[in-house]
């Protein structure tokens, strides 16, 4: 006699993926058949399967039956209650939100009529990238695999069920593996897809009744599921899809080897991949000459492929919405500025992006200027500007990008996502690699720093508790003191090759970098032994990011020969704050006064004691810092490639002394927004001159005011004037909005007062083809005169000047004498002696 | 005729100083005498005295926002006109005098 127990639905999304797989976890701890019944829609589901369960498309408030029969049908009837009263209703909670871009899209004007689709997301690698939609993971199965016509049966669903029973195993181990959070949340997801009862009857009944093979019935219930689940109203459901296609692909991958795995894809012109997720081995096999963009569904899973990324440059975006309507080859921008990715590209939207390509080559050009030489500040002080990097592949990046150095290699992507760690022969060929690109230039490699949030499965790590305070990097060496061995032989054995230096993460005592350097030194004597060359005097440094490093400094310096501060963890452990948590996430800021004064105590330290000293950090990317980093008196600041030239531009217009000064001045601030008032001051004494002959156009060309104010705003972000263009565009747009600007006569004056611009400054575009402007005149305009000013000047020299100049442009006869004018550098003359600068 | 005015826009950076030099044009091209206080991002400039505002036949306040010390043309004509005023046709504004 079946014991029912009915219910409605409390979840507001209904019963998607995480509720079906609590449910089905309990009803499977019983030998009882469990029947869902949704008395709806009178669809009915076996409780023991995800993919039926959510098959029965159950909504909030549905009234639903559980049907129970067999040996312990009581057991399960009171488990089963206790579940719907206690435990459903929670199951909302956990849902995954991180990647998901919230709020409108805000569009560019350019862009708001142009026709054109845009999928939202959220960028997590700057750039713009155009090429045609390829689809990389999911599911497919290659060309010339039978799909039918088996001849044994119990062999081939053998094959199936033991690729499926090893699937969840792998699931299991790596879930296990990977601690708490998001990766681990969906593999066991995934896990419990796999060990579905209807996935294994769906397969093997293909096999059975219609003599498909392994492949075919793999395809089949691809198809089944994704369109069952993709037929669904809920949202979450649908997301669902890409779950099962990745467990086909995997369970495909397993029955037939590596040929299937979506390594094999070649990319053969410009592309935007576009996948649920990827790993970075997978990244890695993409052709990074026509690899232009990246679109991942999850980044939780991925974020090691996200580093990757960011590190070769591939503008990336995650979660982006309704990525199943993508047509494969389609052509498309992925505009990771407004974090979208944009298909049906109409004229407008070209025109767009073409300009968005100009802005782009133009800043690179500019910035091509200072690649080549040695970083210096204006008074001809050096500071080394190097490259972070994380695979050999960066080594070259970073040195065309105009990197003096390799200031922080980290090694430890060499050892993840992997079976097993890499041999000495296989690290040995990678730095030795490194050093090659380097040709002379010192190459800083940071032994591994794994464990905490980077796990690795042959280590067999147990999950932290707080993983950032744990088990990690130095610290695990001497546990695993022939993995470090390893590595130090391989490096000791590269140091033969040029300028290698030996750096060890995390070191928060003495004691740490005694042991460490006795290991290196017995590995330098073996190497000895055998003969092998190897640099005797090669470098050993330390990172300086653990608090206690800085106090200890002075006893650190008689053992290691150089330092590089880790500015991203000495700010969360001096801080005790946790970046990622948006509450607190603003305590992270490197302008805290206590935080300089520990900077200063760093580096005054090594200096006293006549050692190097670096920085590695991000904040070592933004240009904003660099006064205040160059007054500190760093040897070196390493970043990542992209911010090379700029910084070294910047570099170029400071002086030293003022730094020095700015520095000492920012130690007697009490608090981060008094630095961070004493920066902007600083930054506004030493910037730009206010018009220069590279910021005059002579032959503009634009189709609409739109246009013709982007033009303007670019030429500000081109010469490094901005590093906000759009919020410089929309700050007119605002001003615009009021009247037009368009006095009269053909000219325009499109004027802000912005917080992103860095240097007042002024634009001035001829115009081949009138643009219309809705002018008081209503005529179109010839010529624009652009007037961005700093949000904080009042009554500056510049204001004065640009009153001079909105004075003039009143007067007939100085308009026509920027008609008449054809050349920028006598334009930028004449108009400077008429407004007096 | 004795004339002051202001003038003062949203932003401060532009218009304000183009309107004062358009109605400083006009007023010397009509033969009147003016001076013109600017409102704008440097504050106040060209600051009108209560002498000049009291022997003035006319105030010509070119203005798009609340402007400072507005208690100085309680006891004096005004005319207040948006700055596009100003820049469009400032003879009009002249012409209401």
């Amino acid at each position: 006699m079946p014991l029912d127990l009915s219910f409605s639905c409390p979840l507001p999304n209904g019963v998607h993926a995480r509720p079906a797989s609590a449910l089905e976890e309990v009803a499977r701890s019983f030998t009882a058949d469990v029947l869902l019944l949704n008395q709806r829609t009178g669809r009915s589901a076996n409780a023991k399967s995800i993919l039926s369960i959510v098959g029965a498309d159950i909504r909030f408030s549905d009234p639903c039956l559980l049907k129970i029969s067999g040996l312990d049908e009581e057991r399960a009837l009171v488990a089963l209650g206790a579940f719907i009263r206690n435990t459903l209703p929670r199951q909302e909670t956990a849902l995954p939100t991180f990647a998901t871009a919230t709020g409108e899209l805000q569009l560019p004007r350019c862009l708001e009529k142009s026709g054109a689709v845009f999928r939202r997301g959220t960028a997590v690698v700057p750039g713009i990238a155009q090429g045609r939609i390829v689809r990389a993971g999911g599911f497919n199965v290659p060309d010339g695999l039978p799909m039918d016509g088996i001849t044994d049966v119990l062999a081939e669903q053998r094959r199936v069920g033991d690729a499926l029973d090893e699937l969840i195993a792998w699931y299991g181990r790596r879930a296990s593996a990977a601690g708490k959070g998001i990766e681990s949340d969906l593999l066991v997801a995934h896990r419990s897809l796999a060990r579905d009862e209807e996935l294994r009857t769906c397969l093997f009944e293909a096999i059975t009744t219609r003599q498909r093979t392994a492949a075919g019935a793999i395809a089949d219930a691809e198809a089944r599921f994704t369109k069952i689940l993709a037929a669904s109203e809920n949202p979450l459901l649908r997301e669902r899809v890409l779950d099962v296609r990745d467990v086909c692909a995997q369970l495909l991958q397993r029955v037939y080897g590596d040929a299937t795995a979506t390594r094999s894809l070649t990319l053969g012109e410009d592309s935007i991949v576009v996948a649920d997720s990827l790993t970075p081995c997978q990244f890695l096999f993409l052709d990074c000459r026509f690899l232009k963009g990246l679109v991942l569904a999850e980044a939780g899973t991925t974020s090691h492929t996200v580093i990757l990324a960011r590190s070769f440059g591939v503008p990336t975006l995650v979660g982006v919405e309704k990525i199943d309507g993508l047509a494969d080859n389609a052509e498309a921008v992925l505009d990771a500025d407004i974090g979208a990715l944009v298909t049906n590209l109409t004229d407008t939207a070209q025109r767009y992006y073409s300009m968005e390509r100009q802005r782009l080559d133009g800043r690179q050009a500019v910035l091509r200027n200072f690649s080549g030489k040695r970083a210096t500040t204006r008074d001809g002080h050096a500071i080394e500007i190097a490259a972070n990097i994380a695979t050999v592949e960066e080594a070259d990046r970073a040195f065309a990008a105009g990197a003096e150095g390799i200031g922080l290699f980290r090694t430890e992507m060499l050892f993840l996502d992997r079976a097993a760690a890499p041999d000495e022969a296989e690290q040995h060929e990678i730095y030795h690699r490194v050093i090659e690109a380097a040709d002379g230039c010192p190459v800083i490699v940071r032994t591994m720093d794994i464990g905490g949030d980077k796990a690795l499965s042959y280590l067999n790590l147990p999950p932290e508790h707080n993983p950032f305070l744990g088990y990690r990097a130095m610290r695990i060496y001497r546990h695993f003191e022939s993995l470090f061995r390893t590595q130090v032989r391989a490096l000791v054995r590269a140091s033969a090759y040029g300028e290698l230096r030996l750096m060890l993460p995390m070191v928060s005592t003495l004691e740490e970098i005694r042991w460490a350097k006795k290991i290196i030194a017995e590995e330098q004597d073996r190497c000895a032994a055998e003969s092998k060359p190897f640099d005797k005097a090669m470098q050993i440094g330390t990172m300086v990011e653990v608090p206690s490093a800085a106090f200890a400094l002075n006893d650190f310096c008689r053992e290691v020969d150089f330092f590089s501060i880790g500015s991203n963890d000495l700010l969360q452990y001096f801080m005790a704050v946790d970046r990622t948590d948006s509450r607190i996430a603003s305590l992270y800021n490197p302008l805290q006064p206590g935080f300089l004064r520990l900077l200063k105590q760093i580096v005054d330290t090594a200096r006293a004691n006549k050692k190097w000293i670096g920085l590695c950090g991000e904040m070592g990317g933004q240009k904003g810092y660099l006064p205040l980093l160059a007054g500190l008196g760093l040897d070196e600041i390493s970043v990542s490639a992209p911010a090379i030239g700029g910084l070294k531009a910047e570099l170029s217009r400071l002086d030293l002394a003022d730094c020095q000064q700015l520095f000492a001045s920012a130690l007697g601030c009490a608090t981060a927004d008094e630095v961070g008032a004493l920066l902007d001051k600083f930054s506004a004494q030493h910037s730009l001159p206010l018009l220069a002959p590279e910021m005059i156009v002579i032959n503009a060309d634009a189709a609409t005011k739109e246009e013709a104010i982007k033009r303007g705003v670019d030429l500000l972000y081109i010469h490094g004037r901005t590093e906000q263009p759009r919020a410089i565009e929309e700050a007119i747009w605002q001003r615009e909005a009021t009247y037009s600007t368009g006095f009269g006569h053909g000219f325009a004056i499109p004027h802000c007062k912005s917080g992103a611009i860095n240097a007042n400054s002024l634009v001035v575009l001829k115009f081949s083809q009138p643009v219309p402007w809705n002018s008081l005149d209503e005529k179109p305009v010839r010529v624009v005169i652009l007037m961005a000013i700093r949000e904080s000047d009042g009554a500056s020299e510049h204001m004065k000047i640009i009153s001079a100049l909105a004075r003039q442009v009143t007067h007939e006869s100085f308009r026509d004498s920027i008609e008449q004018e054809q050349d920028p550098a006598r334009l930028c003359a004449l108009i400077k002696s008429k407004i007096g600068c | 005729m004795k004339i002051v005015a202001v003038t003062a826009c949203p932003t401060g950076i532009a218009h304000t100083y183009m309107a004062a030099e358009q109605l400083e044009k006009t007023a010397r091209k009509l033969g009147h005498s003016i001076k013109v206080e600017t409102q704008g991002a440097m504050g106040i400039e060209n600051k009108l005295t209560e002498d000049e505002i009291n022997s003035a036949a006319v105030a010509i306040l070119a203005v798009d926002i609340a402007i400072e010390e507005s208690e100085r043309f309680d006891h004096i004509r005004k005319i207040k006109v948006p700055v596009q005023a100003a820049m469009k046709n400032p003879e009009a504004i002249f012409a209401q005098i």
